[in-house]
C-alpha cells in the first residue's frame, strides 16, 4: 500500500471515529439551547400575562380561545413547584413528527385565588433535528473525504518527492559505484539521505577492501603455494626412500586441496562482489554439452549410464565462466558422489536444469548441503564449497536451486526463471487442498 | 633451447631453473620489469615465462615491449591471478599461452615443449621416443610402427609422459594436466591410475617396452633408462 493511501486511510479513519462524537455534541448543544430560549421566552410570557391577571384584566381577554395562551383558576392549593415544563412528541396534527409540543406552566397566586397559566409553542423535533446533523454531517463527510483523497494526492507528489528520487537511486545502488542522495528540506528525509549516504559509502569502500584483500589475498597465498608445491616436485626427484614418498605425496594431497580451497573462496568472494555481471545471452546448451564432454572419460570410468535430454537453442543471461563452472560442479557431483555402475540424468530446457543421480542417501538435510564447507561424508576429500560455488552463482544469476533427494536418485534443480513468491505462496495452497481433501 | 623466466618470487624462479636445467635448458632469470628488459635486448630467447605482477612494472607492459621490439621468442604467462581479463589480455597482446600459480613443474614443461614444438621446430608434430612416436597434430600414437587404438586422454597422458620422461608425475599433475578446470569435484587418483592401466597395456600389447613406473606413494614415472 502507498504511503499516500495510508495516510488518507487514517485520516478518514479518525473522521469517521470523530464524526459521530461531535454530531452527538452538536445535537445535545442544539436541542438544549433551542428548549432553553423557547421555555425562557414562554415563561416571560406566562409572567406577562399574570401581571395583566393582576392587573385586573378578564381571563378571556387576556387569552382568547385560538391563541397559545390558557388560563386555568385552580380549585386545589399552589403546587410546590411553580413551573413546569412539558415536552410532547408525536403530535396528531403533525404526522411526519417534525415538530414538538414545549409546554410551560407557571402557577400563580393573584389576589389569593390560585391560577394555572400556560403558554405553549411549536419547536422543531429531537428527531428533526438529528436528521438534519445527520445530513449535514454526512455530506461533511463525504466532502472532507474527497477533498482529502484529491489534495493528499496532489501535494505528496511534492512532499515525497524527496523520498521517491532516494528509492529509486537505493534501487539502482550497486556496490561498485558510489551514489550521491540529494538534500531535502523535509527533516526526517534529511535524516534519511544523510544516513544512506553514510551507509552507502561504507558498503563502496567495504567492497573496495573486500575487493582488494581477496585480490591479494589470492595472490600472496598463490605464490608461497606455487613455492611448495614446485620444491615438493623437485624434492619428490630426488633420492628418497619409500617412507619420504609416502610423506611427499602427503604433502601434494595437502598443497593441492589447500590451492583448491583458495581458489573456490576467491571465486565466492568475487561472485558475491558481483565481478560476474553479464548483459549478454550465451548458448547455454552448448556449454552443457562441453562439460559433459570433458567428464566423458570418467564417466566411463565408474561405468555411469548417462541420460540426456538437452534442448537446442537454450539462451541464458550468464557469464560464461560462471556457466562452465555451475555445470562443472553438478555434473562432478553427479558423478563424485555415484556409484559404480550408477546413472545420471541430465535434463537441459529453458526453463530449468534437473541434474539427477543414483548415489548413497544423504546423512543431512539436502539444503544444509548448499553451506559452506558442508558436506555428506566429513572425512571425504573433496572441499565442501561446489554447492556453495553453485548456490551463489544461481543467486547471483537470480536463479533459483533446490536439492533433494527422491526415489533413491540425489535430484540437484536449478530453476531460470523461478516464480515470484506469490506465485509460490498460491501454489503452495493448491498443492494443499488436495492433500487436506 | 633457452629461456628467460620474468618472475618475482625467487623461490619459484629458482624452482623453474632448477626443474629445466635438468632437461638441458638454459634458464636464464629476471626478477623485475627493468632487468627483464635489459635481458631481452642484449641477448635472444627461445621462450619467455612471464609473471603478470612484477614489483617495478606489469608483465603484460612487457609483452608489448616483446612485440614491438619484434623479439621473436615464445611468450608463456605465468600468473597468480586466474582472472579472466587477464587471460585474455595476454592472449591478445601475443603470448603463446597461459598459466595459472600454482602450476606443476612438469605442467610448465609440457606447455613450453608445446609452444617449442609449435614456433621453433617449424610446426613439426612429432614427438618420438625409441620405439614411440606422437604425432600431435592427428593425436596419433604408433609403437613399433603399430598405431595405438588410444583415446584421446589416454593420448594426452602418454604425450606428457613422454615430454616429461625420468620425471616423477604426481597424480594431482597428471589430474590437472588431464582435466584442468574440471577436477575439482572428484577423487581424480583412481582416474589417473585406470588410465595409466589401460595405456600399459595398450603399449604391452603392440609390444612396447613398459617405460611406465610407478613411484610408490607419489604418483608415476616414463623411465627413459628402463629396458
Amino acid at each position: 500500500m502507498k504511503l499516500v493511501d495510508k495516510f488518507s486511510l487514517w485520516f478518514i479513519g479518525v473522521m469517521i471515529f470523530i464524526t459521530p462524537i461531535t454530531a452527538y455534541i452538536c445535537y445535545y448543544n442544539l436541542e438544549k439551547n433551542i428548549n432553553k430560549a423557547e421555555i425562557t421566552h414562554l415563561k416571560e410570557l406566562n409572567v406577562r400575562m399574570a401581571d395583566r391577571l393582576s392587573r385586573g384584566e378578564a381571563v378571556n381577554a387576556i387569552a382568547p380561545k385560538g391563541t397559545n395562551l390558557e388560563v386555568v383558576k385552580l380549585a386545589t392549593a399552589l403546587p410546590q413547584n411553580r413551573v413546569q415544563v412539558q415536552k410532547t412528541d408525536n403530535l396528531e396534527e403533525d404526522s411526519k413528527g417534525m415538530l414538538s409540543l414545549l409546554t410551560v406552566h407557571s402557577y400563580f397566586d393573584i389576589k389569593g385565588q390560585p391560577y394555572r397559566i400556560s403558554s405553549y409553542n411549536y419547536i422543531p423535533s429531537a428527531k428533526q433535528i438529528y436528521s438534519v446533523i445527520l445530513d449535514t454531517v454526512f455530506w461533511k463527510l463525504l466532502l472532507i473525504i474527497f477533498c482529502v483523497a484529491i489534495t493528499i494526492r496532489l501535494v505528496s507528489q511534492r512532499i515525497l518527492h524527496s523520498l521517491r528520487t532516494t528509492i529509486k537511486i537505493i534501487q539502482g545502488f550497486n556496490v561498485k559505484n558510489r551514489v550521491q542522495f540529494s538534500s531535502s528540506g523535509t527533516r526526517e528525509f534529511k535524516e534519511l539521505n544523510s544516513f544512506l549516504q553514510k551507509m552507502t559509502d561504507k558498503a563502496v569502500d567495504e567492497y573496495c577492501a573486500i575487493k582488494e584483500f581477496s585480490e591479494n589475498a589470492s595472490h600472496e597465498l598463490q605464490t608461497p603455494l606455487a613455492v611448495l608445491r614446485n620444491k615438493v616436485e623437485l624434492l619428490s626427484e630426488t633420492a628418497i626412500e619409500e617412507e619420504q614418498a609416502l610423506l611427499l605425496g602427503d604433502m601434494q594431497n595437502a598443497i593441492e586441496k589447500l590451492s583448491k580451497i583458495n581458489r573456490s573462496l576467491t571465486l565466492l568472494a568475487k561472485l558475491e562482489n558481483n565481478e560476474y555481471t553479464v548483459s549478454e545471452q550465451i548458448k547455454f546448451c552448448k556449454i552443457a554439452k562441453d562439460v559433459l564432454a570433458a567428464y566423458e572419460d570418467r564417466i566411463e570410468m565408474k561405468n555411469i549410464s548417462v541420460r540426456t535430454e538437452i534442448d537446442k537453442g537454450i539462451l541464458l543471461k550468464i557469464h560464461p565462466v560462471m556457466a562452465d563452472m555451475l555445470m562443472n560442479n553438478l555434473l562432478g557431483n553427479a558423478i563424485r558422489h555415484n556409484v559404480q555402475d550408477g546413472s545420471i540424468e541430465l535434463t537441459l530446457t529453458q526453463k530449468q536444469l534437473t541434474v539427477k543421480n543414483t548415489g548413497l542417501p544423504p546423512v543431512m538435510p539436502t539444503e544444509e548441503l548448499f553451506q559452506r564447507f558442508k558436506k555428506s561424508n566429513q572425512c571425504s576429500e573433496s572441499v565442501g564449497l561446489g554447492l556453495s560455488i553453485v548456490k551463489q552463482i544461481c543467486e547471483v544469476s537470480g536463479f533459483s536451486v533446490s536439492y533433494q533427494y527422491r526415489n533413491q536418485q540425489h535430484i540437484l534443480q536449478v530453476d531460470f526463471q523461478p516464480r515470484t513468491r506469490e506465485e509460490v505462496k498460491l501454489n503452495r495452497q493448491d498443492n494443499r487442498t488436495p492433500a487436506l481433501a | 633451447m633457452k629461456v628467460l623466466a620474468v618472475e618475482d618470487s625467487r623461490e619459484i624462479a629458482v624452482s623453474i631453473r632448477d626443474f629445466l636445467s635438468r632437461e638441458g635448458y638454459i634458464c636464464e632469470l629476471a626478477y623485475g620489469f627493468e632487468e627483464a628488459r635489459e635481458k631481452l635486448a642484449l641477448f635472444t630467447y627461445d621462450c619467455i615465462l612471464l609473471d603478470i605482477m612484477l614489483p617495478d612494472g606489469n608483465g603484460l607492459e612487457l609483452l608489448k615491449f616483446i612485440k614491438k621490439e619484434q623479439i621473436q621468442s615464445s611468450v608463456l604467462i605465468l600468473s597468480a591471478k586466474d582472472a579472466l581479463d587477464d587471460k585474455i589480455s595476454g592472449l591478445e597482446g601475443g603470448a603463446d599461452d597461459y598459466i595459472t600459480k600454482p602450476f606443476h613443474l612438469p605442467e610448465l614443461h609440457a606447455r613450453l615443449r608445446a609452444i617449442y614444438r609449435r614456433n621453433r621446430l617449424a610446426g613439426s608434430n612429432m614427438v618420438s621416443f625409441n620405439e614411440i612416436t606422437l604425432n600431435t597434430d592427428t593425436l596419433e600414437a604408433t609403437v613399433n610402427d603399430i598405431v595405438l587404438d588410444i583415446t584421446r586422454k589416454e593420448f594426452e597422458l602418454l604425450l606428457y609422459l613422454v615430454v616429461n620422461k625420468n620425471r616423477v608425475l604426481s597424480r594431482q599433475s597428471i589430474a590437472a594436466h588431464l582435466w584442468g578446470d574440471y577436477t575439482d569435484n572428484l577423487a581424480n587418483f583412481d582416474f589417473v591410475y585406470q588410465h595409466i592401466k589401460n595405456l600399459r597395456k595398450k603399449i604391452s600389447a603392440a609390444n612396447g617396452a613398459d617405460y611406465i613406473a610407478t613411484v610408490y606413494g607419489l604418483g608415476y614415472k616414463f623411465n627413459a633408462t628402463s629396458a
